[in-house]
Parts: structure tokens; sequence; C-alpha cells
């Protein structure tokens, strides 16, 4: 996941490298991410979100569809 | 505690205390155990995708949200340096620590710096965008490019 100072840019980066545009990330949705996988990754029983879990918590971000699914087949 | 809870402990305290990677020798000095079995342990500790080694199988790459190696995002917490491995993963350097920190890192396309103030309670805010040209079935084929 890559950083880009407009929604202009992105698009500016995919055409010139030939990659198709996905969906955008803001900020806040940004942060909600990291502290939702990370916050409690120095503890004892720290672990990654399982499939399930991580398809919630992009959904409560509003980030849905077949790119957030982790186990989609879509782009096999 | 399991060997393996050690082991992921030893790693990702070591990264909070001196934001580099930490050998297997200083793993295996800190959990108190041999090399081999805390080898052993990485290899199960990669295998739940919360280490990426170096080809070696040893170095660690990536403890994730910490890098192993320099990358173009910088996270300063506390006047430590750290390396993220992308731009979610500089956000969760100062999650993961619970400490205030900034983000150095770029526009990757036009280059223009991003030097962001991130509190307890997150960043100011901010137009800046992220891009993720991954699918997330598709993340861990190749986690370094994701």
């Amino acid at each position: 996941m890559l950083s880009f100072r407009s929604e202009e840019r992105v698009g500016e980066w995919c055409a010139a490298n030939g990659y198709p545009m996905r969906p955008l990330v803001t900020m806040d949705q940004l942060w909600t991410l990291a502290t939702t996988w990370y916050s409690t990754r120095l503890q004892e029983n720290s672990r990654r979100p399982q499939p399930n879990e991580m398809r919630s918590i992009f959904a409560g971000l509003g980030l849905e569809g077949d790119f957030w699914d982790p186990q989609s087949d879509s782009f096999g | 505690m399991s060997l393996d809870t050690q082991t992921k402990l030893a790693i990702y305290r070591h990264f909070a205390e001196t934001g580099q990677r930490p050998s297997l020798q200083v793993v295996a000095e800190r959990v108190r155990a041999d090399v081999n079995n805390v080898r052993e342990a990485y290899e199960r500790l990669r295998a739940q995708r919360m280490l990426v080694l170096e080809p070696d199988g040893v170095s660690i790459r990536m403890a994730p949200p910490f890098s192993g190696v320099p990358t173009q995002h910088v996270v300063i917490v506390d006047e430590t340096k750290y390396f993220a491995n992308y731009a979610w993963d500089s956000f969760g350097i100062p999650a993961a620590l619970k400490r205030p920190g900034r983000i150095h890192s770029r526009c990757e396309q036009s280059g223009e710096p991003l030097n962001l103030e991130i509190g307890l309670k997150g960043p100011s805010p901010c137009s800046w965008l992220f891009h993720c040209l991954v699918p997330a079935a598709r993340w861990w084929d190749d986690i370094v490019f994701t």
C-alpha cells in the first residue's frame, strides 16, 4: 500500500505503470485499520485477524467487495 | 508460555526497543533456548504470517508492522527510527507502541514528501490517500511486493 497526494496522482501512477486503479483508502480508514490490526501486536496473545474477522473489519470501514475479501477467487 | 510465543515477543520487543531486527542469536539468548529450536519457532511463526524471513531462513525481513530492512516509510517514535513495510504499517508502528510519532514518506507518483504527526488518537485531518494495488486474497502470494 502506497501513499499519494491525491486521487489524480494515483491515476497518473497507475497509468504510467500499467496497473489497474483500485479502491482508495482515506487517512481515517487507514488509522482504524492500523489500530485494529496492530494495537495488540506486542502482547502475548497477539495474532493476525482470521479471514472472517478481516472481512468484518473491512466492511465496518466501508471497504467491501471482492477486492477486500481475503478468500475471493475473483483475482486468481 | 510456549517457545513460539516467547520467540514472537522477543522479536517484536527487540524491534520496539531498537527499531532494528534482532539476529537469531540475540533472540535465542533472550528466550534462553537453543538456536535450532528458535529457528523452528521462526518457521511456525512464518506459517502464522507473523514473520517474513529472508531466503536464508533466519534473517527477519518483516515482523509486521516493523520492517527488518530500510524502506521509504520511516516512523519516528520517542527518538527511535523505525522502518515500516508499507503505508498501512507506518500507521501500525505508533499504534503497536501506543505512542505518538512522526511518519515520513512520499507521494509515489510526484515524490512530494509526506510528513505526518500521529497522536495517540491518530493523525490530524489530512487529504492524502492510500492505494493498495493487490487484492486482499493475493496479499501473501508476494507480501514484499504487496
